[in-house]
């Protein structure tokens, strides 16, 4: 027995691609036996690349062709010693395969089933073919997104991870009200709900005011100096938000310009906003002889919010990063040892969560068919032979 | 009234701004009973906005409103030896305290976990900070402009562009590091819970939203690991990673008469669709068109000839032709669109509030329905400033 959340929950895995293995990913390192059930027939995109080993870290992987009337009977005998099913097919797929909330609370009555969609699963656009990026543009998060003025932005990858963590999160929700009233659900879940859930402050000034929120790029709506500036190097910038006018105080002692710091018309964040293209300009003068990581560290000194922008394998060898323990070294099958991501909390005085390589297809189907579903091994080897398990 | 699925469980949200009062108010949705605790003069989210004719009042901020909806609320001073021993009264009889500090400043009052967890040893406390309890950046501070930079999501943001050192990475709009980091805490928080309810045992529990953030790049991450370099935000450098079948999505915003749409035609078989909803046009049997990889390599002159054909439509009725023909395509939506939506409306997504100083306001609701359990969305507005003193506090007496 393991001292982790989870323990003792099993998952079974239907998921794909990015959100659902997101999700997944999180209750098997805290401490969930995730089995995650594929097919060689339509393999996971996900399963190509080094973003497998980000996704399916600490699962087990059994191969199962669920479209085969064999396949959906041992599903449905994995659900029936499970108790989270999760699945994100398109809407309808998972009801065809005959694997309805109906079908799975029949083999497990206090199953949760989390089953998640781009628009949800009811309502006349329930069957929109979706991508995570489509869905930042369709729920308006990448409207307020982007330079003053300017196309709309592509938008990074956002939709996919965003919901896998919220995914994460209901799952616990729905297996504590279980714990206490015995009781299992299905849960509807929308991915255009979820990022549209995070734009509540465009959605109210539009109520209040009356007006379509618009992108503001770098700036800020009330805090000013509010920005990027160069930095020694190409594409180099370090981040800066005053939030209030002592730290404003500090950032004229820091870019030694006491000339700014008396001048009554920078006194408060309306009057810095005003102004701010000077004050940029300002400050750009002293951030452009220094290298981003220096810049901000004199800026900390002082108690100025600020750091570097980066990119992603700047922010791989960031010290933060390795020193809190986030990044964990992990032997792949390759031989190698690779330092692939963590989780973003830690359970003070708690077990360390489980962190081991992602699994290939069909790894674990000996531990899940003859010693979860006690088939004997004949058994299995027909399966496999009749491309049952497969 | 609506149960939830959280019914008994206490909260105290001792957080101020976005990040611990959005895993208080995703605790609250969930049928938890929320007692926020602001200090004399208020969280900091009441000074935030956007407030109604842009005119600041301490309960018209918006984000205030959406982030402590269905929350109770008390006011106390935890400087003061009384309201210090309020607070422990209130966390004895607590599941769950959430803050938001810099690091130590609850214990600083003789608040901290060490203190509670002796009054209250099943406690969960839950912190949320910039950069965590730990590490050589304990003491930063960062708001959410730092955040979404460091972590890497701003390098991504733009896609490539002409000029990097004329058009640097940009962050998102609203506070997404901030809800990333209330998120994160939201789902620690009931995995602790649940762990609780099956052992009895509390924790302290540590969120860091620059991990939280650089947690939804874990892909990029896990290409950093195998040594491939990280995406170039320079666009020439993006052709010649595409002339060598490094980008392979095919995808992006067309102009309409009355705004963009966003198709991502990628498959051969959406590709084929997707040109009969243009009527066939003549240039799509040319070779540099007819396969994904000549598209991708061609993808400027392409987006050209697509330009031209959408620029005569609306993005409405592009995107329904599209989704007719079962292809990926949405309209770019504006706040205002969104109030029209169709399917958000069927799905009562947004949750009606009438609030006593800034009226009745539509709010986002849950992105998620559990069959067998209602949500209570819209039990209560956000608390004025001490509303339940009298009724919380008193009790306790």
């Amino acid at each position: 027995m393991s001292d982790l959340p989870l323990d003792g929950v099993r998952v079974v895995d239907l998921s794909w691609i990015i959100a659902g293995p997101t999700a997944t990913r999180f209750m098997a390192a805290m401490g969930a036996e995730v089995i995650k059930v594929g097919s060689g027939r339509r393999p996971d995109p996900s399963t190509r690349g080094p973003a497998f080993q980000a996704y399916n870290q600490s699962k087990l992987y059994c191969a199962l062709n669920i479209s085969s009337p064999e396949g959906l009977e041992l599903v449905k005998q994995l659900i029936a010693v499970s108790d989270v099913v999760i699945e994100n097919f398109a809407v309808g797929v998972i009801d065809r395969l005959g694997l309805s909330y109906e079908a799975a609370s029949a083999a497990r009555p206090d199953i949760i089933m989390v089953s998640s969609s781009g628009t949800g699963h009811f309502g006349p656009h329930k069957d929109y073919v979706a991508y995570g990026s489509l869905l930042q543009h369709y729920t308006g998060w990448n409207s307020i997104s982007g330079n003053p003025g300017g196309e709309p932005v592509p938008g990074g990858l956002w939709a996919d991870p965003w919901v896998g963590m919220e995914l994460a999160m209901v799952t616990a929700a729905a297996l504590n009200n279980r714990a206490l009233t015995g009781q299992g659900q299905y849960i509807d879940f929308s991915m255009a709900e979820a990022l549209t859930a995070g734009i509540p402050g465009a959605i109210l000034d539009y109520q209040m005011n009356h007006r379509v929120p618009e992108p503001m790029g770098n700036r800020d709506a009330r805090y000013a100096p509010h920005g990027v500036y160069h930095c020694v190097g190409a594409d180099r910038w370090v981040a800066i938000a005053v939030t209030n006018d002592e730290e404003w105080q500090s950032l004229c002692a820091v870019i030694q310009r006491p000339d700014l710091a008396v001048d009554p018309r920078f006194d408060n964040a309306d009057g810095r906003r005003k102004h701010q293209e000077k004050l940029d300009a300002a400050i750009t003068q002293w951030t452009s002889l220094l290298e981003d990581h220096e810049a901000t560290r004199r800026l900390q000194e002082t108690g100025v919010p600020s750091g570097p922008s980066l990119d992603i394998c700047r922010v791989f060898n960031e010290s933060q990063l390795r020193e809190v323990g986030y990044i964990n070294q992990i032997q792949t099958r390759d031989g190698e040892l690779r330092e692939l991501p963590g989780l973003p909390w830690r359970f003070e005085g708690g077990e360390e969560p489980i962190f081991t390589e992602a699994p290939i297809l069909g790894q674990h189907n000996e531990y899940v068919y003859q010693e979860l579903l006690g088939l004997s091994e004949h058994e299995t080897n027909r399966l496999v032979e009749e491309q049952i398990i497969y | 009234m609506v149960a939830g699925l959280l019914p008994g469980v206490r909260v105290l949200d001792v957080g101020q701004g976005i990040s611990a009062p959005y895993c208080a108010k995703i605790l609250a949705q969930m049928g938890a009973e929320v007692i926020k605790v602001e200090p004399l003069e208020g969280d900091e989210a009441r000074r935030m906005g956007p407030f109604p004719s842009d005119s600041p009042h301490p309960e018209k901020s918006g984000l205030f409103l959406a982030m402590n909806a269905n929350k109770y609320g008390v006011s106390l001073d935890l400087a003061s030896p009384d309201g210090a021993e309020a607070f422990k009264g209130l966390a004895a009889g607590a599941d769950i305290v959430v803050e938001n500090p810099p690091p130590g400043s609850l214990e600083a009052h003789g608040l901290g976990y060490e203190t509670l967890k002796t009054i209250n040893p099943g406690l969960i406390f839950t912190s949320v900070t910039p950069f965590g309890n730990r590490g050589p950046y304990k003491y930063f501070k960062a708001t959410d402009l730092v955040l979404y930079h460091m972590s890497g999501h701003a390098h991504g943001l733009l896609g490539a562009v002409e000029n990097p050192d004329s058009n640097p990475p940009i962050r998102a709009g609203g506070h997404q590091a901030e809800l990333v980091g209330g998120m994160a805490a939201a789902t620690a928080t009931l995995m602790a819970l649940y762990r609780k309810r099956i052992t009895g045992k509390g924790c302290r529990i540590d969120i860091s939203s620059f991990e939280a953030m650089v947690n939804q790049l874990i892909s990029g991450l896990a290409n950093c690991a195998y040594g491939r370099p990280a995406p170039p935000r320079d666009a020439r450098k993006v052709e010649e990673a595409a002339a060598a079948g490094m980008v392979s999505a095919i995808g992006g915003i067309l102009p309409c008469n009355d705004g963009y749409v966003a198709i991502s035609p990628r498959e051969d078989v959406q590709w084929e669709r997707w040109l009969g909803v243009m009527d066939n046009p003549a240039w799509a049997t040319e070779e540099r068109y007819s396969t994904r990889d000549a598209r991708q390599k061609n993808s400027p002159a392409l987006w050209k000839l697509l330009s031209e054909w959408s620029s005569n439509y609306s993005k409405h009725e592009i995107a329904r032709w599209g989704q007719e023909q079962r292809i990926p395509c949405f309209p770019v939506n504006t706040v205002l669109d969104l109030f029209n939506d169709d399917q958000l409306a069927h799905r009562e997504f947004f949750v009606e509030i009438e609030h006593p100083a800034a009226g009745a306001l539509k709010y986002p609701g849950a992105a998620y329905k559990f069959s067998n359990t209602g949500l209570p969305l819209a039990a209560r507005p956000a608390p004025l400033l001490g509303e339940h003193n009298e009724s919380i506090l008193e009790k306790l007496e």
